[in-house]
């Protein structure tokens, strides 16, 4: 995807952020513009470091993740401007459309779910529980015994 | 910018939002649901092919912009990180070894299922990950699209995208309200590796328990980015060898039984 219209996407994605921000959580539409104006900043500049030669080597969400982390440890300046400004946006609000769009998607896999066989649905819910309770376990066991919890 | 200049696509997207966010959780029994799970659901009735809403080309530009609203999940959830930095460093030990958990359960869990419900080596494919984008390039790699291993992975690959984030969320309020984890070991199982399921699951947890809500996405976020990241090697040279040697172990354990 061209560089110019993943910026304007973000853009757009932040409007429909902004909107059901304001009419889930009632929050003023000016402070969810200037939150959701940080998020497109870092995300866009993680995404123009990923697109760097060397830099390339590793996946996009490592770089956006990067930014936000540097941008948001109390060393960096404004760092307790921009938490208190972002916590206008909770991270479910942005989950929203995520998922929207995804759902807007599903037609498109209906016809080849419809070709498989049933058996993969237990067998796909093992597969997302497994990964789940197993990595679970050990955090409880591991936070248990450095006496973290 | 045909994707940008999609406006059917993005219309129907806000309205999906905007009255899934006036609708706000809620709860069934135990069992809560998030506006985001009502926005999946939702749009995937407007998406139904009878109803002739969308086109086929709708419906692939709504796949490209979930990548680019990844994007901005990441960065809301990274500014969670960033002043929770010395808590994450203290819980090194167990974020790490909490990655063994995600990439092993996987196939404890789902494999031995496959091979009872009489799948053949489409197991190994299903089983060995999650079955994100980069799981299809892997097996894509080694045995090619048109194998069993390559059916497999294509399979959990749909079965994933359709059904994921929603048991995830269904999963994560369940096992949350036996009490016996503490939220964060919970929000280290979240981060999957999957930027949906582990935001569906994450929505789950910290609705259990909002007062922890920071802590719960950062180290959500950490153990979801070390799924990501380290995650192509590891299914490489450990999980998909391992899937495969398990199969054979299944497979033989299996057939002694029925024969």
């Amino acid at each position: 995807m061209k560089l110019l219209e993943t910026l304007f996407l973000l853009i757009l994605l932040s409007l429909i952020i902004v909107a059901g921000n304001v009419v889930g959580y009632h929050i003023d539409i000016i402070a969810s513009l200037t939150a959701v104006l940080i998020l497109v900043a870092i995300a866009a500049t993680g995404y123009l470091i990923a697109k760097l030669p060397i830099c390339n080597k590793l996946p996009t969400i490592f770089w956006i993740s990067l930014v936000a982390v540097v941008v948001s440890i109390p060393q960096f300046p404004y760092s307790a401007w921009i938490i208190e400004t972002t916590k206008n946006i909770q991270f479910v609000v942005v989950c929203t459309p995520i998922l929207a769009y995804a759902g807007l998607a599903i037609g498109k896999d209906l016809d080849m779910f419809k070709k498989i066989s049933w058996r993969i649905i237990p067998v796909a819910l093992a597969v997302c529980s497994g990964t789940f309770l197993c990595a679970t376990v050990i955090a409880q066991l591991t936070l248990d015994s450095k006496g973290i919890i | 910018m045909k994707v940008l200049t999609d406006w059917k696509l993005h219309l129907l997207a806000l309205l999906v939002v905007v009255i899934t966010e006036l609708i706000g959780k809620h709860s069934f029994g135990i069992i809560i649901i998030l506006p985001m799970i009502f926005a999946m659901i939702l749009g995937g009735v407007i998406s139904l092919p009878k109803f002739h809403i969308l086109t086929e080309k709708n419906m692939k530009h709504a796949s490209t912009i979930m990548t680019v609203s990844l994007m901005l999940l990441t960065a809301r959830l990274g500014l969670d990180i960033g002043p929770n930095l010395p808590h994450i460093f203290e819980a090194k030990g167990a974020l790490i070894f909490q990655e063994v958990g995600h990439f092993i359960g996987t196939i404890l869990f789902g494999l031995p299922i496959a091979v009872a419900l009489g799948m053949g080596r489409e197991a190994i494919g299903a089983t060995y990950s999650v079955a994100r984008e980069s799981n299809i390039a892997i097996i894509a790699d080694k045995y090619g699209l048109d194998s069993p291993e390559g059916r497999g992975v294509m399979a959990m690959y749909i079965c994933g995208t359709l059904f994921g984030a929603i048991w995830m969320s269904i999963l994560a309020t369940l096992i949350g309200n036996l009490n016996i984890f503490h939220p964060y070991a919970l929000a280290m199982g979240a981060g999957v590796g999957s930027g949906s399921m582990m935001a569906a699951a994450t929505g789950s947890i910290t609705t259990l328990y909002p007062d922890m809500s920071e802590a719960i996405v950062a180290y959500a976020a950490s153990a979801n980015l070390m799924s990501s990241i380290l995650g192509i090697y590891i299914y490489i040279f450990f999980s998909l060898p391992f899937a495969v040697k398990m199969y054979d172990v299944f497979t033989h354990l299996f057939n002694k039984k029925n024969s």
